[in-house]
């Protein structure tokens, strides 16, 4: 089995049924060295970076994800018969960004930060699953606070909470004149 | 339609106050460090008088950033009686805006990310997070669950119950926080969860969140033996799908 590693681990990321981090992969195969493993990950994702593929392997939300690549997408559509899929509002894009780079946070310091009452939008992103209540704040009136899920790192193709776009690519957009979209 | 060359944009087109604000400073090359209060309330209040539209919810927030406005003029108008301890009365908003505007950007930047992400379809098998052993496990009536319930009161009754007023749970926000911790942990143990409440109403509103997630059929309550703790997990039916 040893010298199909790779291709081993190519099926288990398979049926995973959500992204398959290294430590379970680690814990699946027992039977061989985490050197062995990490080079066998090494040389699965560099055969797919070539371009003869159409599917690939992303690293998403802390574990490894097969994904089709998206200049297929029109066609995939076609085939699944689905309308391109709905992008997020601006009010709930603006709430998550708000939410990633301030968490936990209450609603109340969300709504403070876009001045804006931000009860409906927390909610219908609750609803979508892309942010979380973890607990309550220990101030008065013990308000709910908030943290961004794993669906939400899936969701923008990030792999960590610190791939945010950093405070650099911040000020670049923020200097090229904040963008007045659409 | 380039929004930066037409001046008569919808006050719809404004996520809030703050975006509106941003757009006018923008608009007039002003340095944000140093705002014309004068000129900007003055722009700003013609943008409220095209309000045809907007709803009250809405109009009060932007009807609160003039009056906050306003009231910095105000301030900057009134003689300073000791100038070097006074901070400049723009800074507050000054730190908003700028705030704000960094959430923009960032929200700008996930937005460009999201759009390629949906172009990629992911493999995602939702599993069954009801457990494979489940025929050993008895499905649980109501009656249990209340008899249950009785028993934790009963400890709970030992304890030094303090009465606190105003402190309200809803059912709705308890189903919330229930399937949240559901999600996060792939199941409840009843018994511990009803442990750390701190207050015989946050237990009350709890059961009957938990009964109301049960009857919606959300979750699933199971008990390994008889006298056992009660487990509660989400009801999912194991099937393929296509999640963004």
């Amino acid at each position: 089995m040893k010298n199909r590693l790779k291709e081993l681990i190519e099926s288990l990321i398979f049926v995973s049924s959500e992204p398959l981090t290294l430590e379970k992969i680690k814990g699946v195969l027992e039977e061989f060295s985490e050197t062995e493993i990490e080079q066998a990950i090494q040389d699965l994702l560099e055969s797919y970076t070539s371009n003869e593929r159409g599917i690939q392997i992303t690293l998403s939300a802390g574990g490894y994800l097969f994904s089709t690549r998206p200049e297929f997408d029109a066609y995939i559509r076609r085939l699944l018969q689905t309308e391109k899929r709905s992008r997020l509002s601006r009010a709930a894009l603006e709430t998550l960004s708000a939410i990633a780079y301030n968490q936990p946070i209450t609603l109340a310091e969300i709504s403070a930060i876009r001045g804006v009452d931000s009860t409906h939008t927390l909610k219908v992103l609750l609803q979508k699953k892309l942010v979380k209540i973890v607990g309550r704040k220990k101030s008065p009136g013990k308000p709910l606070i908030y943290r961004t899920t794993d669906r939400f790192l899936t969701h923008f193709g990030l792999n960590n909470i610190k791939d945010l776009p950093s405070q650099e690519e911040i000020s670049k957009i923020m200097e090229e004149e904040t963008p007045v979209e659409e | 339609m380039d929004v930066r060359q037409s001046y008569q944009v919808n006050l719809e087109f404004f996520q809030g106050p703050l975006d509106l604000l941003l757009f006018l400073i923008k608009k007039q090359k002003i340095d944000i460090h140093d705002i014309p209060i004068a000129t900007i309330t003055k722009e700003y209040l013609e943008y409220l008088h095209q309000k045809d539209r907007i709803n009250l919810d809405r109009e009060a927030e932007f009807l609160l950033m003039a009056a906050l406005l306003i009231y910095i003029k105000s301030q900057m108008l009134l003689p300073e009686e000791k100038p070097e301890l006074e901070e400049d009365p723009r800074q507050r908003l000054v730190d908003r805006l700028l705030d704000f505007q960094k959430i923009k950007a960032l929200s700008f930047l996930l937005g460009e990310k999201e759009e390629e992400e949906l172009k990629k379809w992911k493999r995602i098998y939702i599993p069954s997070t009801h457990p494979d052993e489940e025929e050993e496990l008895e499905d649980i009536s109501l009656f249990d669950l209340a008899e249950a319930f009785f028993l934790l009161m009963k400890r709970k009754e030992k304890e030094d119950v303090h009465l606190i007023r105003g402190k309200e749970y809803t059912v709705e926000e308890k189903m919330r926080e229930i399937i949240s911790l559901l999600e996060d942990k792939g199941y409840l143990d009843f018994f511990e969860y009803f442990y750390n409440h701190t207050s015989l109403q946050e237990s009350f509103v709890s059961f009957f969140a938990l009964l109301e997630l049960i009857k919606a059929r959300i979750v699933l309550a199971v008990q390994e033996t008889l006298f056992q703790s009660i487990k509660v997990w989400l009801q999912k039916k194991p099937r393929t799908s296509f999640i963004r």
